[in-house]
């Protein structure tokens, strides 16, 4: 069934840029009217999203960052396709080596790609459907997308539940008696048991108490390389993402400000709010805290229904000058794979975060 | 001599349920100096929020201070008195909360009234504590806004919480709990809702106002990266009991505790190189479960034999370090072997 659908598609045209990529997103646009009145008459649009562009590599880890309300989230889930993205391309290369658009699929044909493509939520408490024992909790979409039969499913769930470090006996149980991370591996056996390829991780981490949070950590981990997954880890957590990541994709108001190859951002950022971002974590060391002082961001996030003018972040920036007022600045190739949206990124010289 | 503001000494704080009592505060010992600023660590559900809850007698039934002694230096003749032996809705006590002591909560929503105006909370405090006019209290309360860094205070105080952002919000709150000058305020988890670049904020911001004021501070945290950032002085606390405290550059340079040593291992580093975490084995225990001798023992790298039945005491290993783990301890050890 699913072969016949994808065989019906006439997306045979679409290319991804370099052939490991795994996703690739183009202009990817997401608004949410707002209304007003009896008849809900739309009278303006949240851009939550607004024309991101960016792309996973096979087995790679990439870190989505951001304060909370630059999108990150959404854009999570457009990939996902929780959301019907307003415009764009979320390209996919499938197991044949197919590149499909999954912006483009309706909600028939997106069916087998809800299997590949999983999700894991932040809040272990609210994730879990009270009400399903830990069983049909994770084999809810085997039973859905009738992938298995119910020992195939037991099977599986069991082998599953193993993995991510909780005893099978507990496979009839119900959530409730589980405590915050021992829910996260929950939530991580649910979103590997359609053996996906891509986990859109939304905070997965930020839940949790931090001794917790190192083991979760060291399993998502050890399963990418079993599985071989790929993860697009979403996450306001810098010490995390630096921790998990391959690579960044850094976010402001609903847009992509700064994107590299490797964690370059965080040592050499070029995006003036790329490098306020960094300057603000908290470093675990009481040595470190004579040793510079830090660039405090003024001001708060920018409202995504009625941004500023130019470029987004002028208001709080402190190298403005007058050309960001009126110009939005474009994400521009800095060299070495290095994108940055900032007018002025080759003539400051930002401080990244000091190694210790 | 030290100058102490609050010294907790054997503080219990029992909470009796149906299932059982759980012992969420079990012999605290602890010194605030004035105008330090000391950090309380730990994992969720160590007991950071009910001692700290408990120093101004806001412990909530079940729970009730079951013995130990909670003397405030507070007043203008520095006379001690026994927080823990005030009646908890008496006019001593209430004398204190809000004007002596003042406490930041974690979330900045629930800990302000949707129902009254940011002014009308803040002149509330100022009015009960200092018997001013209410226009000079409404003033005071624009005052306190703007120092907070609120933009247009004179017209913010007459917005309804919901109005405001989340670091707002918990700008407000600051503005509430200096209105008085407190000697010492009491923050649990001001920061952990907030973005990393808010938090920033807030904490220069808190960090300002206690060199203007001159108050302690007691902070309760995970995020080891805050507690670097501004304590001067560290307790750890695990199972209701502190089981290290020392100077923060101790704690992260030198960390005596199995515990405080594997909590330092498990955090992810942002000024490091990519390494393997060293997350502590299992999780905090059930209340009603807890482990004979030593509570950390299960969990603990360096366990011996004589940790799963003797409960380990204070030892001082210098001026202002102190562990409570049986490594330090000679003598139990070789009782326990002969």
């Amino acid at each position: 069934m699913a072969n016949q659908l994808l065989a019906t598609q006439e997306q045979t045209d679409l290319t991804m840029r370099q052939d490991d990529y795994l996703l690739e997103v183009n202009n990817l646009k997401m608004y949410f009217p707002i209304t007003q009145g009896l008849f809900a008459r739309v009278k303006g649009f949240t851009k939550a999203v607004d024309d991101v562009s960016f792309f996973i590599r096979d087995g790679e880890t990439l870190g989505l960052v951001g304060e909370s309300g630059c999108g990150k989230t959404t854009a999570g889930r457009c990939i996902a396709r929780a959301y019907d993205p307003t415009d764009g391309q979320v390209l996919y290369r499938n197991g044949d080596g197919k590149v499909v658009d999954l912006a483009s699929l309706n909600s028939r044909e997106i069916q087998p790609y809800h299997r590949e493509v999983r999700m894991i939520f932040q809040d272990p408490y609210s994730s879990l459907n009270p009400r399903m024992t830990v069983f049909d909790n994770i084999s809810e979409a085997l039973k859905v997308h009738k992938m298995a039969t119910p020992k195939e499913m037991e099977e599986r769930v069991e082998y599953l539940l193993k993995r991510v470090g909780l005893r099978p006996e507990y496979i009839r149980r119900y959530p409730h008696a589980f405590s915050g991370g021992e829910r996260q591996r929950i939530g991580i056996a649910r979103a590997l048991v359609t053996n996906p390829h891509l986990i859109i991780a939304d905070e997965a981490v930020s839940a949790l108490d931090v001794s917790i949070r190192a083991q979760i950590l060291n399993l998502m981990e050890e399963l990418q390389e079993e599985f071989s997954l790929t993860y697009l880890f979403i996450s306001h957590d810098l010490s995390v993402i630096r921790h998990i990541c391959d690579r960044v994709v850094v976010m402001y108001v609903g847009k992509v400000v700064e994107t590299s190859s490797g964690l370059d951002p965080y040592i050499n950022p070029m995006h003036p709010y790329t490098e306020a971002l960094m300057s603000s974590v908290p470093v675990s060391n009481p040595d470190a805290r004579e040793a510079g002082a830090r660039i405090r961001l003024e001001g708060q996030v920018a409202d995504p229904s009625s941004p500023p003018s130019g470029c987004y972040f002028h208001p709080r920036c402190r190298y403005v000058r007058e050309r960001c007022n009126h110009e939005e600045p474009a994400l521009r190739d800095m060299g070495n794979d290095h994108f940055v949206a900032c007018h002025f990124a080759e003539e400051l010289s930002l401080e990244g975060v000091r190694m210790v | 001599m030290s100058d102490v503001l609050l010294r907790v000494r054997d503080l219990r704080v029992h909470f009796f349920t149906d299932e059982g009592i759980v012992k969420a505060v079990d012999g605290v010992d602890l010194d605030i100096e004035r105008g330090k600023t000391l950090c309380l660590v730990g994992e969720s559900g160590c007991g950071k929020s009910v001692a700290c809850r408990s120093f101004l007698n806001i412990v909530q039934p079940p729970g009730r201070i079951v013995s130990g002694e909670m003397l405030f230096y507070g007043g203008a003749d520095r006379e001690p008195v026994d927080l823990a032996k005030l009646d908890a809705k008496g006019r001593q006590i209430r004398q204190i909360r809000g004007k002596e002591i003042s406490m930041i909560f974690q979330e900045p929503m629930t800990s302000l009234s949707p129902m009254y105006t940011v002014g009308n909370q803040i002149m509330e405090n100022i009015l009960l504590h200092t018997g001013t006019s209410k226009e000079d209290a409404r003033e005071k309360a624009i005052d306190l806004l703007g120092q907070v860094g609120i933009p247009k205070p004179d017209r913010l105080i007459d917005e309804y919480p919901f109005r405001l952002s989340g670091g707002m919000r918990q700008r407000a709150m600051i503005a509430m709990a200096l209105s008085c000058h407190p000697n010492l305020l009491v923050a649990d988890e001001p920061t952990t809702a907030l973005d990393v670049t808010t938090q920033a904020q807030i904490l220069d911001l808190m960090l300002e106002l206690q060199h203007n004021y001159g108050m302690a501070l007691l902070f309760i945290t995970h995020d080891l990266g805050v507690v670097a950032e501004i304590a001067d002085d560290v307790a750890v606390m695990y199972l209701g009991k502190i089981v290290e405290r020392a100077t923060a550059r101790v704690i992260f340079n030198e960390p005596q505790h199995p515990y405080t040593r594997s909590l330092l291992r498990s955090i992810p580093k942002i000024a490091m190189k990519r390494e393997e975490l060293d997350p502590i084995k299992g999780m905090v225990p059930s209340p009603f479960r807890r482990p004979e001798g030593c509570t950390f023992h299960p969990r603990c790298p360096n366990v011996m034999d004589v940790c799963r039945h003797v409960v380990p005491s204070v030892t001082q290993l210098d001026d202002t370090h102190t562990v409570q783990c049986l490594l330090y301890e000679p003598e139990p050890v070789e009782q326990a072997r002969s």
